[in-house]
């Protein structure tokens, strides 16, 4: 399979750090000249998770960028999920950690960076078992988790109480443990589980999904588990998940039970290009718009969108296109981030203890 | 002393050899105190392996009488904090740089190997097999850099003699001595001169045990800023003297314009002095030199064929030796310089008591001999009796473990050569210096990889390999690289490997699913069903259910699939009327329509659309609906995964299709099907292990008053 090559290679610079990285997002900037990020560090050698702000400098004196370390904040297990508000005034992160607990951080980006746990859930009963996945609503009022418990928890910050409460949305016991979750608009959230499922969670029509999508489709293939869904904001109607097997589709709520594989297992009708053959650990939508101007995909057309793979693949899929590979890495990449004020600017999480961050030209 | 690891990663019990099996010298047990926090006394002991190199050690308490004392404790006792000069985290930035260049070398072999069985004639080791071995070796030559750049000075200092690099560290020193020996085959005519430039990095190395010429000239680079008139002081001239020994030419020049006699002021009294310093600098900046490329600034006149070299190595000497009998040195009226300028003289002669006495340790007299003395040595055979005849005019007291290696190398010596790899760098090092070392030798190679039954009938190369990657499965980090060394052992690679899969944890996705990774890229097909199975029985007890059969299902295991039907059915036949339905939606989904990968329960999937079809009647009452109804519940009852405990509930639901108005809705054959099953019913309770449905007590009286009153009808209408 010939990928297609990018026009102009973009430049990567790999900065080996000397802990496992489990989480990196891009922090939306204050002001003009730094810019931030947050990164999840686990310590394997002394068993210790930390939260860390770093400063990146892309371009010092023009060689590889350098990242100084502001400040970090030590939560009570190792993260599971994090991630970003990006329309606030001041930056606030939602991590969830593997011993069921959720923390609200607002690091104070002005004042080199300080963070400080604005709120935490962590009372018996939140989540049985570990926190598999928590999505910040834009704005930054309110988060959802899900966990492989199957319990879908809202838990809403307004106000300055330190101990959050938290509303139980439903609880599945067990019987459907969910993985991934995003919010689609105030009241609207998906979530994804095992063999492919997606669900639509609406607030206003509460005691379970609204809408469900079977993952049974890829018939006689194995099934997989959603590891990540993105949903774009001017598609609501959109939900679109990665999972193992290297699958990537797209569900469409107007059109119920028929996904549209962008890459992967597929239905096994038409060739899909098969980009990766392992686990799809996240996906994006790829703000970042190349020669094709944005304005004339249609509403039926799937937006370019980023993954990046357990076999170190880091790539751009359009629909109806060869995927453009950006990284091809000897080993996973775990996680990565599309800076929302600079979209040419990628941050990566290396499983060899290493943060790559890619600037395309 | 080993340090407990909860206080402090990185103490150190036995040095760098403390991971490998082979104990380098038995120094007798040594004994360290363990504070276990105890009161009372230690009834029971147990040791168990933790992570990576930490001992777990459990110490149980004797029962005693006083009450708050704790029961025992567990205290992790770290071993062997590794080398001291690389860290454990650039160890493992080491140990992940090294996959891809090993691995890439591995496939080159297989390649060449089955090209050079198809066609005989032609030689395995051709031009494009040097190309491979160098570039495996600069790849990883490249990871053992520091990885911050030397920060450059912008202003050159005049008084700033020593350059200072980027920190050298034994471990990139050996490795550049095999690549030197090893990889570079065809340069072996300037290997003298590889030596200077690579004694030039390194010599700072051996300062920590032995005096060295970079010491000294450390020590002289701090008196120097307080130093007026450099020339009075014995010691300028001294590490002169000793830096052109071992031929850092830069230096020595550097030095040399830090003389007195350059300054302007005293230009014109001390000229003659200024003349023969000058000229000593010029005849040491001109010196020829045999090697196939110089950096771009460096000294000396360079020649890459040996007749060059000797006519311009005569001629340079003849222009000394016309300066050391010339009659300036009667007019040089400065004593210093007079006898400082002579004797470098005497050293660039090749005087082998001048050598002898400006150098610290035999590798640095070997470095002098070699360049003003012998400087034609070619040939290992050669250069090893040269080091032997040095090593006996300076002996030394202890050994540095670089000396050893080189020792080792040039005596041709390949034992020699990977126990001091061992000893002195670890299992990480011999894997990969193997590489190098079979490249080009017949003699290596079949050491190496003859089969030994004293080691269980593999070759020492596979010992080796097996060893580094039960290193690497160790910690919890780098397991996932040892499967590329396992693979390369052939004979019980696939074996450990297979293991070390099995004992990976699953209770988290993204372990579990690398491991089902590692075992889809290496087909190990039974070790991923394995997997899965134990990850769907782990979730499953711990409550996950919908986790736990879909791992299950993944594993195909319809037996535990079974099994694990038979408890949700007793959670079934409680909640499935409620309203809670809605749970067990989202799991019937998940078992999908496919029965085979369902086990028994895709009963669960056919109760549902059961229930579905009833609450359509229960809403329309139409006919049509009714119909439906009855035939999910007829191949409900006929299918033998439905359980008899269902039998009468499912009945009950139905009462309502049974007694149905307009007519009846099940024919004759239907309605005895359905009697049959309540025969079966009233024998099954009879036995203990039946499970009475939580139904009231009349319910199986009106099924079977049902069941009759349409049969009669069914009759009637047939």
């Amino acid at each position: 399979m010939a990928f297609a090559a990018p026009e102009t290679p973009s430049r990567v610079h790999r900065i080996p750090q000397s802990k496992y990285i489990d989480a990196v997002r891009w922090l939306s900037p204050v002001s003009a000249l730094d810019r931030f990020a947050a990164v999840a560090y686990y310590d394997t050698d002394t068993n210790s998770p930390s939260i860390e702000i770093i400063c990146v400098d892309p371009n010092p004196q023009g060689s590889s960028p350098t990242l100084t370390p502001q400040s970090s904040w030590t939560p009570p297990s190792r993260i599971s999920s994090l991630k970003t508000a990006h329309s606030t005034h001041q930056p606030i992160l939602a991590a969830a950690t593997f011993s069921g607990s959720i923390h609200i951080l607002a690091p104070d980006l002005i004042n080199g960076g300080t963070v400080e746990s604005e709120a935490t859930v962590s009372e018996l009963g939140f989540h049985s078992g570990p926190v598999s996945a928590v999505d910040l609503r834009e704005g930054g009022t309110e988060c959802v988790s899900v966990g492989e418990d199957g319990r879908v928890n809202l838990v809403s910050f307004v106000g300055d109480s330190s101990n959050l409460n938290y509303r139980r949305i439903f609880d599945a016991n067990g019987l459907v443990g969910y993985t991934a979750v995003k919010w689609a608009s105030p009241s609207e959230f998906a979530t994804g589980g095992y063999g492919f499922g997606l669900q639509w969670w609406d607030q206003r029509r509460p005691g379970g999904p609204v809408s469900q999508f079977k993952g049974n489709w890829c018939q006689g293939k194995t099934s997989g588990i959603v590891h990540s869904i993105d949903i774009h904001p001017s598609r609501k109607h959109t939900c679109l998940a990665g999972g193992s097997s290297g699958t990537v589709f797209a569900w469409d709520l107007r059109a119920q039970q028929q996904p549209i594989v962008l890459s992967g297992a597929g239905t096994g009708e038409a060739p899909i290009s098969l980009l990766s053959e392992s686990e799809v650990w996240e996906v994006q939508y790829d703000c970042y718009t190349r020669s094709s101007n944005i304005g004339n995909i249609t509403s039926t057309r799937i937006l370019p969108i980023m993954i990046c793979s357990e076999d170190g693949i880091l790539a751009v899929i359009e629909q109806g296109e060869e995927p453009l590979e950006l990284l091809a890495e000897p080993c996973a990449i775990n996680s990565f981030d599309i800076d929302q004020q600079n979209p040419s600017d990628v941050i990566c999480s290396l499983e060899w203890e290493s943060i790559a961050i890619l600037t395309r030209s | 002393m080993p340090g407990v690891s909860s206080a402090s990663g990185g103490s150190s019990a036995s040095g760098g050899g403390a991971l490998v099996p082979i104990s380098p010298e038995s120094q007798g047990a040594a004994v360290y105190p363990l504070n276990h926090g105890l009161k009372s006394p230690i009834s029971r002991l147990s040791i168990s392996w933790s992570r990576g190199n930490s001992l777990r050690v459990s110490f149980f308490a004797a029962p005693s009488s006083v009450e708050d004392d704790a029961g025992g404790t567990v205290v992790e006792v770290k071993l062997g904090g590794g080398d001291g000069e690389i860290s454990d985290a650039h160890w493992r930035r080491i140990a992940y740089g090294s996959v891809s260049p090993f691995a890439l070398l591995q496939s080159r072999k297989n390649a060449i190997s089955s090209l050079s069985k198809m066609s005989t004639n032609s030689s395995p080791y051709d031009a494009d097999w040097w190309d491979y071995i160098m570039e495996y070796s600069k790849d990883i030559n490249a990871l053992l850099s520091s990885q911050k750049p030397a920060s450059v000075p912008v202003i050159d200092d005049p008084k700033s003699v020593i350059v200072k690099g980027e920190e050298p560290t034994n471990l990139k020193a050996a490795w550049e001595l095999l690549e030197m020996f090893y990889a570079e085959k065809p340069s072996h005519l300037c290997l003298p001169e590889r030596l200077v430039d690579w004694l030039a990095d390194f010599d700072s190395l051996f300062s920590g045990t032995h005096p060295t010429v970079h010491s000294k000239l450390v020590d002289f680079q701090k008196e120097l800023v307080n130093l007026q008139v450099v020339e009075d002081n014995p010691k300028y001239w001294e590490v002169m003297s000793s830096a052109l020994a071992v031929g850092w030419l830069d230096i020595v020049v550097k030095m040399l314009r830090l003389h007195g006699s350059y300054q302007l002021d005293q230009l014109s009294n001390r000229e003659t002095e200024n003349g023969l310093v000058e000229a000593v600098a010029v005849l040491i900046s001109k010196m020829p030199r045999m090697r196939l490329d110089q950096e771009a600034g460096k000294l000396g006149e360079c020649f890459k064929a040996k007749p060059d070299f000797v006519k311009a190595r005569e001629k340079w000497r003849a222009q000394i030796n016309k300066l050391d009998s010339s009659a300036f040195w009667f007019q040089c009226a400065h004593l210093q310089t007079r006898e400082g300028l002579r004797s470098m003289l005497q050293i660039m002669l090749g005087n082998a008591n001048s050598l002898c006495s400006a150098t610290c340790h035999w590798i640095e007299l070997y470095i002098s001999h070699l360049l003003y003395i012998r400087p034609f040595t070619v040939g290992l055979e050669s250069m090893y009796s040269l080091a032997q005849k040095i090593i006996q005019l300076k002996p030394m007291a202890s050994a540095h473990r670089l000396m050893g290696l080189i020792i080792g190398i040039l005596g041709e010596n390949t034992e020699v050569v990977l126990a001091e790899c061992l000893k002195g760098f670890g299992p990480w090092m011999v894997v990969h210096a193997i590489e190098l070392l079979t490249a080009g030798s017949d003699h290596a190679e079949m050491l190496l990889l003859e089969e030994r039954p004293n080691l269980g009938g593999i070759n020492i190369e596979e010992l080796h390999r097996l060893v580094y990657a039960q290193v690497l499965s160790s910690h919890p980090l780098t397991w996932q690289i040892a499967p590329i060394y396992l693979i390369s052992c052939m004979k019980h690679g696939m074996v450990l490997l297979q293991i070390l899969l099995s004992k990976q944890p699953v209770q988290h996705n993204q372990l579990l699913l690398k491991s089902i990774e590692i075992c889809r890229l290496y087909e190990l097909h039974s070790i991923t069903a394995n997997i899965m199975k134990i990850a769907g029985v782990h979730h499953w007890k711990h409550g996950r259910k919908g986790s736990g059969v879909f791992w299950l299902q993944q594993a195909r295991d319809e037996y535990r699939l079974n099994r694990i039907a038979q408890q949700l059915f007793d959670s079934v036949g409680k909640t499935i009327s409620d309203e809670s339905f809605k749970q067990w939606e989202g799991l019937i989904q998940l078992l999908g329509s496919d029965s085979k990968t369902a086990g028994g329960l895709e009963f669960l999937h056919k109760y549902r659309d059961f229930k579905k079809s009833l609450q359509h009647v229960f809403d329309g009452k139409t006919t049509d609906a009714a119909r439906q109804a009855v035939e999910s519940l007829i191949s409900l009852m006929k299918n033998p995964s439905t359980p008899q405990r269902f039998y009468l509930p499912l009945l009950y639901d139905s009462l309502k299709l049974l007694n149905w108005k307009d007519r009846p809705l099940l024919n004759v054959s239907q309605t005895n099907l359905l009697l049959t099953k309540l025969q079966d019913l009233s024998l099954a309770r009879l036995r203990p292990d039946f499970i009475e449905s939580e139904l009231p007590p009349q319910a199986l009286n009106s099924v079977r008053l049902a069941l009759a009153t349409n049969l009669g009808r069914a009759i009637l209408e047939e």
